[in-house]
């Protein structure tokens, strides 16, 4: 019982970090149709930017998201600018490769620069985990699960509450109809493509204490996200946000009832359950 | 004419080892070739089909554990376990294929991947055939004798001649399809799979049959590969960086096209291995920058574009 009490707490933990994540992907899908291959490696750039200013400057990484996400936005909107705005029309296939070129791009400049060896971020207060109730808690994961939670919240009122995110709602749900209305779809595309790059590098900046950190951290990364989307609907952000916490749990019940080595396959296989079956995602919100 | 050049530059390919006998030039011409067979076997689905997989490593993996499990477990010669490693690639993609393709597009792409993926977490896992991690390792080759010599498996050169067969090999298959009637089908799947089902192609058979054909040369280059390194693990031969690497190499040098998978090859693997040679990581970089090169400034790739400027017809593209 304790095992199974322990496994729902770290897989909602983790969970919670991979919902961040899959947000960023599927309000980008939502807005641009676009499946955004680099994914991945704005998360691995956000645990690069957490590791380097708290080594080299000493930041602790739960502050240095509040430098992280606002140059995060920059990234993405400059990405978006400058490299994504002439190919998003030449439909979704050219995107979905030259997407898969800008990831790689990313992950081997990061391996040229930073080199392929593992880093971790050995911070004072993370020494021994919080044990409430006999359950232990990793500390940096359950700051991490705190913040994470309180970032997912205010997009969803961002999106919900400001006449900005409902500008990019009706965009993602009819963008002619949208940009009959007077929504400039263009803007909306470039503040989405920032929004969601600055979740996926804000995520990395808290992962970075919990897990290892490579250059092409971003392939299994992105993969998972993938996961997630679909679990939840492509485009629809609170089925994000659920498949996301679902990932966290299947893989961390997985590892404890199914096996250790296939708990990530058990992710995949779900995967393509739902997209043969259920395309719409399991919650039948999402657009395929 | 065309014909008197093709032989040309056949032979001068033959001689080229001889021409230039620096190991590290013999080594990049194999690998040239062997990603030329990569690039061809992907093109063959993703430039006729336009169905983008991001899976191929599966079946560049499956032809690299057959030829070595069967060389290790029932002592059979590398050469016969590499055409039976394109065998057995091409038959693991009938229920891949019939399974992904009931998706379209970027979801086909997607699905391609956690497939790859669980192939190679299986291969990972199921240690008594594969030996898990820790990989797979030729100590010695069988001794062959050809016109009154044994071969020397330590020298590249007898590598290079394989390649070179199972290059042509892939190189006339896609010239023989581009010309036949699976051919035309399949590119009336790529322009518009629901009016091509409307006039009757099954389309779901047509782009299984491509999907198969493609593994089969990807799982020959796999074998090929198993034999020339002598080592194989499941990262090396199932990695999504090798599916991708694929992908760029057909898309750079030319999609739909005979020589675009040589061209790009040629272009992207020189560049790529000479930066190895110095820098020891980081050689994708070109892969990911000429991608993104290509897809914004000339979809049609390298070769694609060279031929329109030969063939100066006024419509471009196909």
């Amino acid at each position: 019982m304790e095992t199974f009490i322990q496994s729902i707490v770290s897989g909602i933990l983790t969970g919670s970090l991979y919902a961040m994540i899959g947000v960023g992907l599927t309000v980008i899908f939502g807005v641009m149709r676009i499946i955004n291959m680099a994914h991945g490696d704005m998360v691995m750039l956000g645990m690069y930017g957490s590791f380097w200013a708290f080594t080299l400057l000493k930041i602790d990484p739960f502050l240095s998201i509040l430098i992280w996400f606002p140059a995060a936005f920059v990234l993405g909107f400059l990405t978006y600018r400058f490299l994504l705005k002439k190919i998003v029309p030449a439909g979704e296939l050219n995107t979905l490769l030259y997407t898969a070129g800008l990831s790689l791009f990313i992950a081997n400049t990061a391996l040229l620069i930073w080199t392929g060896d593992y880093r971790t971020i050995k911070l004072d207060y993370a020494v021994m985990p919080l044990r409430p109730l006999g359950i232990a808690v990793p500390i940096p994961l359950a700051i991490a699960f705190g913040m994470a939670i309180v970032i997912t919240a205010a997009l969803y009122w961002f999106l919900v509450r400001t006449p900005t995110g409902r500008a990019i709602r009706a965009t993602s749900q009819e963008p002619e109809a949208a940009a009959l209305m007077g929504v400039d779809v263009d803007r909306m595309a470039v503040i989405t493509f920032a929004l969601g790059t600055a979740l996926a590098c804000g995520a990395g900046v808290l992962l970075a204490p919990s897990l290892y950190l490579y250059p092409t951290v971003g392939e299994i990364l992105v993969a998972k996200c993938f996961v997630i989307v679909v679990l939840g609907g492509l485009g629809s952000v609170p089925g994000a946000i659920a498949g996301g916490v679902l990932l966290g749990l299947v893989e961390s019940l997985g590892a404890v009832y199914v096996s250790v080595p296939y708990k990530d396959a058990i992710g995949f296989v779900i995967f393509l359950l739902v997209l043969l079956f259920r395309p719409s995602g399991l919650f039948g919100v999402g657009k395929s | 004419m065309k014909k008197l050049i093709l032989a040309g530059l056949i032979i001068l390919l033959l001689a080229a080892p001889w021409i230039i006998a620096k190991p590290f030039f013999v080594h990049l011409m194999i690998m040239v070739l062997m990603w030329t067979v990569l690039g061809a076997s992907w093109n063959l689905l993703g430039g006729f089909t336009g169905q983008v997989s991001f899976g191929h490593a599966t079946f560049l993996g499956a032809g690299a554990y057959t030829m070595m499990i069967l060389y290790l477990k029932c002592g059979l010669d590398p050469w016969y376990g590499i055409l039976i490693g394109g065998l057995v690639a091409a038959l693991i993609a009938l229920p891949i294929g019939y399974i992904c393709f009931r998706l379209r597009g970027p979801y086909f792409a997607l699905s391609t991947l956690a497939v790859a993926e669980i192939i190679r977490l299986v291969a990972l896992n199921w240690e008594s055939l594969t030996a898990g991690p820790v990989g797979l390792l030729i100590t010695t080759l069988p001794k062959v004798s050809f016109g009154g010599q044994a071969i020397n498996w330590e020298s590249k050169t007898p590598f290079f001649y394989i390649a070179v067969v199972i290059t042509l090999a892939a190189l006339w298959a896609t010239a023989v399809i581009s010309r036949s009637r699976l051919g035309a089908y399949l590119l009336a799947v790529r322009e518009d799979i629901d009016s091509a089902e409307a006039v009757g192609i099954n389309t779901v058979q047509v782009r299984v049959a491509a999907f198969s054909l493609s593994a089969f040369f990807a799982g020959l280059a796999g074998g090929f590969y198993a034999m020339y390194l002598r080592y194989i693990d499941p990262d090396a031969v199932f990695s999504i960086a090798l599916s991708v690497e694929m992908v760029f190499i057909a898309v750079v040098g030319g999609l739909t096209t005979v020589a675009g998978p040589l061209i790009g090859a040629i272009f992207l693997v020189t560049l790529g291995e000479t930066f190895r040679e110095r820098f020891l990581v980081g050689h994708l970089i070109f892969y990911g920058f000429f991608m993104m090169l290509s897809i914004r400034y000339m979809p049609e790739g390298i070769w694609g574009k060279v031929r329109n400027w030969f063939t100066k017809s006024p419509n471009t593209g196909n």
